[in-house]
């Protein structure tokens, strides 16, 4: 089956961040499938590992990665420091910003919520600035958030969560304006209720949250890799500062 | 995952498929392996494109059609389920371009509002109505509306473009949600500005000269659409629906302020 060359990541290298969740594995995968040399980062070792495994270790494949909380600019030194004993030059910026949370507002600790808003928004805050100063020294980079629906909604008990969520997305909208000219692309993919397992569709119907969904299941890391993909990719050099929904038709909903 | 890109064998109708944009997504579907059913209301430009998709080494019908009119939505759509037995992917591209030359709202008269109401937002109503049926019966099948970064904003003296594009990425929510239960998904392209060819004159008028007030800095090219078309066509975007992909050059996640216009201001004590 043809899959057209303009998908194709062959030569490029990616860093992908990740908040949490259980998605990283499979947009590693993603990744790696196009050809691109992947680097990982991830809050805790644990995480890390099981990307590594799924797309091979240092060793096999010219992938690595990285454990460090990046709350710090020293933080993002460590990582792209960490980066730079393996590779020379950062193509692709992929932020996987969905570390959940949720509670009622009145019940939120401070703390609860800064840890939110810096997992997923001063992350993406902060190594979008360490990897923007290459990618606009080098004229070119690709950058793609990965955020949820929330970013545009509002849900009880989702508060925290959705403001950063919605925090990313303005962060996407403002640097695709603001480093346009330097042919660097900046995107993001808007995810629904998803699961990385396996879940069979009988099953997952019986919920009604997903009875709510118009397409009836909920989405899987692999939704939304070939797109992750495409937005990393040379050929997608008109789209920025966008958010793409993968969300089963959830936006649409009355 | 990413074989899930390719097109092996589908069946894809295409209107407005002879020329501008609407020729780059025939380039680029029958690259990734579709099938292909053109129609255009010019014979010359969609028979050339059907030419060109059979180069390829895939299948091609032209079929002159104006979607304007229902029963040539009809015909169209039974002809190519006549000739290639299903239709896995409608794309509605049509639409009248000498429409978006800017004119004073006074000017406009009854007939030009009217024909541009029948191809750009009554023609892919007509298509989706007729192929919906078939991809109802097949449990499962793809309708992509071509609408504009102008159904999303204003445009000075731009009337018609604009209300009938803004209605085709309604049209594109409703189809979403009311067929979603049969397998069928719909999603919008929403293109800013891309310059095809000469044979677009009218529209190239209203066009600006160069991209310098985008953030990119440059105006879109044709093959820009084409990997968006082939996502949007192929298994990756199965769980895709209801939604707009957008390629403008980063104009609408801008526009509060003109290209340039960089203030500092310091943090207040």
């Amino acid at each position: 089956m043809p899959v057209l060359p303009e998908y194709s990541l062959t030569g490029k290298t990616a860093i992908l961040a990740s908040a949490g969740g259980a998605d990283a594995p499979l947009l590693a995968q993603a990744l790696a499938e196009a050809g691109a040399a992947v680097f990982v980062v991830t809050r805790r070792q644990e995480g890390l590992d099981e990307v590594l495994a799924a797309i091979g270790s240092p060793a096999d494949g010219g992938h690595d990665g990285i454990a460090v909380e990046l709350d710090t600019p020293a933080a993002v030194s460590e990582g792209l420091a960490a980066f730079d004993r393996r590779h020379d030059r950062v193509d692709i910026l992929v932020n996987d910003g969905r570390s959940q949370f949720a509670k009622p507002f009145l019940e939120i600790d401070p703390e609860e919520w800064d840890a939110v808003q810096s997992r997923n928004l001063r992350a993406a805050f902060l190594l979008s600035q360490g990897v923007g100063r290459r990618m606009i020294a080098q004229e070119y980079g690709r950058v793609v958030n990965l955020i949820s629906g929330l970013a545009e909604r509002g849900m009880v008990n989702g508060s925290a969560y959705s403001v950063s969520q919605a925090g990313i997305l303005s962060l996407t909208r403002s640097l695709a304006v603001e480093w346009g000219r330097y042919n660097i692309r900046v995107n993001a993919i808007g995810a629904g209720w998803t699961s990385a397992e396996d879940i069979p569709v009988e099953m997952q119907l019986q919920e009604q949250l997903v009875r709510y969904i118009p397409l009836r299941r909920k989405g899987h890391p692999r939704d939304i890799g070939p797109l992750l993909a495409y937005l990393c990719s040379e050929a997608c050099d008109y789209t920025t500062g966008q958010p793409v929904y993968v969300d089963g038709g959830l936006n649409a909903h009355p | 995952m990413l074989e899930r890109l390719g097109l092996d064998g589908q069946v894809v109708v295409i209107t407005g498929g002879g020329t501008g944009l609407g020729l780059e997504m025939v380039r680029h579907l029958a690259r990734a392996g579709a099938n292909l059913a053109i129609a255009g209301r010019r014979t010359g430009p969609i028979e050339s494109a059907a030419a060109e998709v059979k180069a390829l080494g895939q299948d091609a019908i032209a079929v002159p059609t104006d979607v304007g009119d229902s029963a040539q939505a009809d015909r169209l759509i039974a002809a190519a389920v006549k000739y290639f037995g299903r239709i896995d992917v409608l794309i509605n591209n049509a639409a009248l371009v000498s429409d978006s030359a800017p004119t004073p709202i006074w000017e406009i008269a009854d007939a030009d509002w009217q024909a541009a109401l029948d191809v750009n937002l009554s023609g892919a109503f007509y298509c989706s109505r007729a192929v919906s049926r078939s991809m109802v019966e097949q449990g499962k099948g793809k309708i992509i509306n071509v609408a504009s970064g102008f159904g999303l904003r204003g445009g000075r003296d731009i009337y018609m473009y604009c209300c009938t594009k803004g209605g085709v990425i309604q049209l594109t929510r409703v189809l979403s949600f009311s067929l979603a239960r049969y397998g069928i998904t719909a999603n919008s392209i929403v293109p800013g500005f891309i310059p095809t060819a000469g044979t677009d004159s009218d529209i190239r008028e209203a066009l600006p000269r160069s991209g310098a007030y985008l953030p990119t800095g440059k105006l879109g090219r044709p093959v820009d659409i084409g990997p968006v078309a082939v996502f949007l066509s192929s298994p990756a975007s199965d769980y895709m629906t209801g939604e707009t992909f957008t390629l403008d050059g980063g104009g609408l996640a801008g526009g509060l302020a003109p290209t340039g216009y960089a203030p500092l201001m310091s943090l207040e004590p």
